[in-house]
């Protein structure tokens, strides 16, 4: 599958889906005007990969400053089928980067957290200050 | 006699602690830039950062909840909630040293009904049942006529301080106007 690479604006997060190597990154501030229309193809490309008889682990980064609900509710939808993918077998890691300090964040990854009981999710506290 | 009534209508809205007001068409686009500017606000204002987030949580989950379900809506949105733009008002204050964000907006009688019965059960909610419920309707699909998670009245809530604060009025006719309240 072709790589997906968007950048990010000032209200939708940076996007590298690197289906070749497993690797998969959304990084900046999340409140887009449609969260579906942003979020949708995402996970539509998420879904077809996952469905393809593949085995290399997972490696799946969220490095976001803020997020709306509506970006909660399909960071959920993005996640539901990484945890079934864990479930049969695949090795599937989320990585959810926080700054020090950022309670919001952390408290949000906590709950995200909560949900998964086959992939493996790290909280991962940086020390980068917020700008 | 222009400029005295304008002064006494900036006066009057300092002194109540408003920092920001807006009332007319919302678009999202005003919404960002709103939210821009109250970022920098909070900022030159030395405001605690997470304090800071949470009334910004709070600015856009309101802001938005005004562009996508005011009944006062400007015709042309093809693709909702894409190119939506929505009558309404929404104003930041600070009171007693405390963050507020209000809203008002009209909306349809009948969603009104529905309204009041989520706000109720949200308003009557602890912290540690707020988390539950958020949580659990994370998992679940958006109700029907939702054009975003149904999740944005829960998550005003979380982020608030004090039970978050509603009203309706009868407008006459099929219409009510709705107001929410919420301190950080």
């Amino acid at each position: 599958m072709d790589r997906i690479q968007i950048s990010a604006t000032d209200r939708s997060p940076r996007v590298d889906f690197d289906f070749a190597s497993g690797r998969f990154q959304l990084s900046g501030e999340s409140y887009p005007e449609d969260a579906a229309a942003f979020f949708g193809p995402l996970l539509q490309s998420l879904r077809t990969y996952l469905a393809a008889a593949a085995s290399e682990p997972i490696v799946f980064e969220v490095e976001l400053a803020y997020f709306n609900s509506s970006s909660a509710k399909a960071l959920m939808n993005l996640f539901m089928p990484l945890e079934d993918a864990a479930g049969e077998g695949r090795a599937v890691t989320i990585r959810w980067l926080f700054t020090k300090g950022d309670e919001t964040i952390a408290e949000a990854g906590e709950d995200f957290a909560s949900d998964f009981s086959h992939a493996r999710f790290d909280l991962v506290e940086t020390s980068q200050a917020e700008c | 006699m222009l400029a005295q009534d304008f002064k006494s209508f900036f006066e009057t809205s300092k002194r109540n602690g408003i920092i920001l007001s807006f009332g007319g068409d919302l678009s999202e686009n005003v919404l960002f830039s709103l939210g821009e500017v109250l970022k920098l606000r909070m900022i030159q204002g030395e405001t605690d950062a997470t304090i800071a987030k949470r009334v910004f949580s709070i600015f856009v989950e309101q802001a938005q909840n005004i562009i996508r379900y005011s009944a006062d809506k400007l015709p042309g949105a093809s693709t909702p909630p894409r190119g939506m733009i929505s009558a309404g008002m929404i104003v930041v204050g600070v009171e007693k040293g405390r963050f507020f964000v209000v809203c008002g907006n009209e909306v349809p009688k009948t969603d009104a009904v529905i309204l009041r019965e989520r706000l109720d059960h949200i308003a009557s909610m602890s912290s540690e049942e707020l988390k539950r419920y958020y949580r659990e309707k994370l998992r679940q699909p958006p109700d029907e006529g939702s054009l975003g998670g149904s999740i944005g009245l829960i998550e005003i809530a979380r982020r608030s301080s004090a039970p978050v604060e509603f009203d309706f009025h009868d407008l006459g006719g099929e219409r009510s106007m709705f107001c929410l309240k919420a301190y950080i």
